[in-house]
């Protein structure tokens, strides 16, 4: 049984990142290009590539998933954890809510949520003429 | 036989538990089948695409409906 997911909120992940501690986003590469989080220490690892890539990150410093409402994030957390990670977190409420606190961003700022972006059957964000789940 | 069908709830999971609870009845097989639905528990066996099908304790199938032919060959022990 895996641990429950560390959340932590993004005031606290702002203070990790000063810290020393590595962002990963967990969007699709079109949701970054749009809006990122401006912070030092970033890496962005699409969920539906992260179990080709999660090794390509460090075992030894903190970790704070993050992704556009912390859904996904959570679930880029737990499998992390699965393959051993410790020094996991993830970012309750994500990037809306960053946003809403008025933490820097780098390109447009936005208050409602992608449609298409979801955790539900799959890694990625599902296109919006999709007829899959949910 | 004891199968877990790994899924939030959504339409492809209850389609992947309806499609092996038929296939089962058909081949007059006994299964337990049992949903998991929580995050943390789903993720416990690593699935990052479900629905997702353990058998036994082993991971067997992961991400979208499983075919017919694939839940006959499970259940052919």
């Amino acid at each position: 049984m895996l641990e429950e997911a560390k959340q932590v909120c993004p005031t606290t992940t702002r203070r990790l990142v000063g810290e020393g501690a590595l962002l990963v986003d967990v969007r699709e590469t079109a949701e970054v290009a749009r809006t990122a989080f401006d912070v030092p220490a970033i890496v962005n690892i699409p969920l539906s590539e992260l179990e080709q890539r999660w090794n390509e990150l460090p075992r030894d410093r903190e970790i704070v998933l993050v992704c556009e409402t912390g859904e996904r994030s959570l679930k880029a957390t737990y499998y992390l954890q699965f393959h051993g990670f410790q020094r996991v977190s993830n970012m309750q409420d994500g990037l809306l809510k960053w946003m809403r606190k008025g933490f820097p961003v780098i390109g447009e700022r936005y208050d409602a949520p992608t449609a298409s972006a979801s955790a539900c059957c799959g890694g990625a964000a599902p296109q919006k003429t999709s007829t899959g789940c949910c | 036989m004891d199968i877990k069908v790994l899924g939030t709830g959504c339409t492809n999971c209850k389609n992947t538990i309806a499609l092996i609870d038929q296939v089962a009845k058909a081949k007059g097989v006994t299964i337990t089948l049992e949903k998991v639905e929580e995050l943390r528990d789903i993720m416990g066996y690593g699935v990052m695409s479900t629905p997702g099908v353990v058998i036994n304790g082993k991971v067997v199938h992961a991400g979208g409906v499983p075919t017919r032919e694939k839940i006959d060959q499970w259940l052919t022990a």
